[in-house]
């Protein structure tokens, strides 16, 4: 950023109008037109301002894909993963074809697959590897990749527990760096500490780890192709980096959920120190990703805090106070912290309206848009939260409905972007663009 | 340890019984009967000192030799740190010599490879040749402020993070881009874009250059560990089952620095000790993990900034005790038999350092007056020292005789005293070290 000098002493206000200053003139940006960068920047002021509960010009709408244009473009998510100029060709496609929107999602979440089978990750499956090859997602298989005696170690250490005890586990082609010593030791030269480096098992194991380095970096290059294509067109990306929350990261690729459930009963100590700690990893490794990206929004996917997976106080006691202090932390760098609450978020919203006006928005799933609106409606922006299963089993007419339904509810007075409940991969392009014509028909303030 | 399990609920006198048992029966071939009673006779002879308890025959002794075995066989330190083989065949050469006398025998595992340190460009040390005349008989540390003051915080939270991206890429040249390496704990779901900061060239050519010095590292490793498994077969235990050190040395040795940790001490007392806290369990899981490779329990500690005229007593108290204490705690409570080797002069710390559990530990002095610390220390811990090195280097072996008698008669009555040197010699006249033998062997006896 610049002004460096006094950022430690602006308000997370003025961090924030910095930040989004930033984005807004997108100083790096050679557009492909004078129109592009004209419609760029209504975009973004059209974001800023329902972020910020303003009223704009009409409501915003984040169309709600995640692998769709590798369907639209007549290949499959298993095609697009190991070949990566399909990747680029289809996502292509989608963006000149699909017509007006207000901002597009890169290929960046479509991980190659190459670059999974040289390390052999157990975290997910995903198709042809594990699931069906015309699966049009993944699967994540949750396990106790951490064990319940062993939050000590993560909490003591967290980085020497990652390197020789959790990556060996989810990642087969680096099980043998359960053989390397810690890095940390009390001789200036813990000259010993090298045989283990020599050891063929550990050394085809970093060989896996630099090969799968220069897969990714192929596969890297045609995400930021399509990427930056997509903004110089005029498109801006909402999405600066990812972050989770802390009982979440635990309960999701550390213990699982019958784990963590079972810690909250049996370990409640032991499982908030964990999460603290990782709370302040989560801040830094975060922090430092959005660095570059120009774009100051953390999009955070929730899971186990949502209705039915634990009770009101649980939720208090152990989901929110590392989960609010991550947010918070964002918030005081001037990030935007987008949360998209998965499943219901319907007997939380008296908690989370605690956060400061303005500091988050909220992207539901599944929860109750009158109530929302109602409950948080001056206090954070909500998106959402056509049905997914409207979206790809209704007609255009349909879906157009269901939106003008939404706007009317959450729109007035501003703080609502247009959104679904969760991303589509497959379906009728005219579902999508019958959500533009919805918001430039009924989102007019 | 392959241990009982209850490990968990034994005493740490239990534990301890259990890593005598096993430094007892080493995973060996001895070369004979002879060489198996002899080894026994020697370990045990030990123990009994470590427990204040008088040995069956006489003091137990460690010839305080550094890198004497080199210059004995003609070679010198840089010739042994870069040619394997004759480092092999010069500490053989000492082993053959003096081996059916000594107690213990430390093997070349101190003598640092050079290739290796000059592949990863290491930057703590100066060495023969490397900063240093080639003639001379060791190494040289370089200290620096390799860690700011406004570092603490990434130290405390996480110290493995802390190590790989800002401490090793400065102590090593090669390591330079760790510094770009993401958070290991940073991914999320599927790491593409963390997986992708390992195409970077600088990164990918320094792990390539681990890879290679690891490769290095082994067969200097080979060397080492054929000299160690000879002198086991000859009868000869170890004595350096692993190595810890004190939480403030850690700091001000290798990462802040004398001047910084100084200025610590009045600047921010309060990361120094959440720092040195953080440290305890990472030194005493080091300390552990090496003794349960090599099979001795004594952790070896060398001490070095809490030394008389470091620092007051008020200062020792408040910032250097404590967590060496716990450390002290720690390898005690894991059966293991902590040696601090107190550098410099330890009189002024006697009265503090006794609070530990009776002969639970080893106190290893140089600058001392030995009769003072058998007086403060004699019924809490075993003593060991402390020929001084300029007779040991310069003296005649009647000279070094002499001292060696008015050492074992001040420290040896009732037990609990192990003669060796205040430090370890380089060079000199190799009578010197078999005039300490022939002392042990002539005023240490016990009468039954």
């Amino acid at each position: 950023m610049n002004a460096k000098k006094q950022w430690a002493e602006m308000t997370w206000e003025e961090k924030r109008t910095e930040r989004f200053k930033r984005w807004l003139t997108a100083p790096n940006i050679k557009f492909v037109s004078q129109e592009a960068e004209k419609l760029y920047t209504e975009r973004v002021t059209r974001f800023a301002r329902a972020f910020h509960l303003e009223k704009t010009d009409r409501v915003p709408c984040i169309l709600p894909v995640s692998n769709f244009a590798a369907y639209y473009g007549g290949s499959d998510l298993r095609t697009v993963m190991y070949d990566y100029d399909e990747l680029k060709r289809t996502w292509r496609k989608f963006l000149h074809e699909l017509g007006d929107s207000d901002t597009f999602f890169g290929p960046g979440m479509v991980p190659s697959g190459k670059m999974l089978e040289i390390l052999d990750y157990k975290l997910y499956k995903w198709p042809g590897h594990g699931i069906s090859g015309d699966t049009t997602f993944y699967q994540c298989v949750e396990g106790e990749y951490m064990k319940a005696d062993e939050y000590d170690a993560l909490v003591k250490d967290p980085s020497n527990f990652w390197l020789r005890t959790y990556l060996p586990r989810v990642f087969g082609a680096l099980e043998p760096l359960r053989n390397i010593p810690p890095f940390t030791t009390i001789e200036e030269i813990a000259i010993m500490s090298f045989v283990s480096y020599g050891r063929p098992d550990v050394q085809a194991a970093f060989e896996a780890l630099l090969k799968a380095g220069r897969e990714s970096m192929k596969w890297i290059s045609a995400v930021m192709e399509v990427s930056q294509e997509a903004t110089r067109m005029g498109y801006p990306a909402i999405m600066g980096g990812l972050s989770k929350a802390p009982f979440d990261t635990l309960g999701d690729t550390l213990r699982g959920t019958k784990g963590i459930m079972m810690d909250m009963f049996q370990q409640p100590d032991k499982l908030h120190a964990a999460m603290e700690r990782i709370a302040s990893l989560t801040i830094d490794s975060s922090l430092s990703s959005i660095g570059d990206s120009g774009v100051p929004i953390i999009m955070m996917p929730l899971h186990k805090g949502a209705d039915g997976f634990m009770s009101m106080r649980q939720y208090e006691t152990f989901y929110w106070p590392t989960f609010q202090k991550v947010i918070m932390a964002f918030v005081n760098e001037g990030i935007m912290p987008i949360l998209f609450a998965e499943g219901g978020y319907n007997t939380r919203l008296d908690i989370i309206k605690e956060l400061p006006k303005g500091a988050v928005a909220w992207w539901f799933d599944q929860t109750d848009m009158a109530r929302a609106k109602k409950v948080l409606g001056d206090k954070a922006c909500i998106i959402g939260n056509v049905p997914t299963s409207l979206l790809m089993t209704g007609t255009a007419q349909e879906v157009k409905r269901y939106c003008q339904n939404l706007i009317e509810i959450c729109a007035p007075g501003g703080g609502y972007i247009l959104s679904g409940g969760a991303n589509i991969d497959e379906g009728d392009p005219d579902n999508l663009r019958a959500m533009m014509e919805a918001v430039k028909e009924y989102g007019i303030y | 340890m392959d241990t009982a399990t209850n490990w968990a609920e034994m005493t740490w006198e239990e534990k301890r019984e259990e890593r005598f048992k096993k430094w007892l029966n080493p995973e060996v071939k001895f070369s004979s009967e002879d060489a198996a009673a002899l080894y026994n006779e020697r370990v045990n002879r030990f123990i009994k000192a470590i427990k204040l308890e008088e040995p069956d025959d006489r003091v137990p002794v460690i010839l305080p030799a550094g890198n004497i075995p080199a210059y004995l066989a003609g070679i010198n330190l840089k010739t042994a740190m870069y040619d394997y083989d004759a480092l092999r065949r010069a500490w053989i050469k000492f082993l053959h010599e003096f081996g059916p006398d000594m107690d213990t025998f430390i093997g070349p595992g101190l003598v640092l490879p050079g290739k290796v340190l000059e592949i990863i460009d290491f930057k703590l040390e100066k060495w023969p040749g490397h900063g240093l005349p080639v003639d001379i008989e060791t190494y040289q540390f370089v200290e620096k402020e390799y860690i700011k003051a406004e570092e603490y915080d990434a130290l405390i939270k996480d110290p493995s993070d802390f190590w790989l991206r800002k401490f090793l890429p400065r102590a090593a040249g090669a390591f330079k881009a760790f510094e770009k390496l993401p958070q290991l704990t940073a991914f999320i779901g599927i790491p593409v874009f963390y997986v992708g900061a390992y195409a970077d060239p600088e990164i990918q050519a320094a792990l390539k250059v681990l890879m290679e010095a690891s490769i290095e590292t082994m067969k200097w490793n080979e060397a080492v560990k054929d000299v160690n498994r000879q002198s086991l077969e000859a009868g000869l235990p170890s004595f350096w089952g692993g190595m810890s050190g004190a939480p403030f040395d850690m700091i001000g040795d290798m990462l802040r620095g004398t001047n910084g940790i100084m200025m610590d001490m009045f600047q921010r007392p309060d990361k120094l000790n959440e720092a040195m806290e953080r440290l305890v369990p990472i030194a005493i899981d080091e300390a552990v993990a090496g003794a349960n490779a090599s099979g001795c329990p004594i952790i070896v500690m060398p001490l070095h900034k809490g030394t008389g005229g470091f620092m007051s007593n008020k200062q020792y108290e408040t910032f250097y005790w404590p967590t060496f204490k716990k450390i002290l705690l720690g390898l005690v409570n894991e059966g293991l038999v902590p040696m601090p080797f107190a550098e410099g002069n330890y009189e002024s710390r006697l009265e503090i350092i006794k609070d530990m559990p009776r002969s639970s530990m080893i106190w290893w002095f140089e600058n001392m007056d030995m009769a003072k610390a058998k007086k403060v220390l004699g019924d809490t811990a075993c003593i060991a020292g402390n020929i001084p090195v300029t007779t040991l280097c310069t003296g005649m072996p009647e000279n070094v005789k002499e001292q060696c008698r008015k050492l074992i008669e001040a420290c040896a009555p009732g037990g609990g005293y192990i003669l060796t040197g205040g430090a370890t010699m380089d060079r000199g006249n190799p009578d010197n070290l078999r005039a300490v033998m022939e002392a042990a062997k002539e005023y240490g006896v016990y009468q039954k």
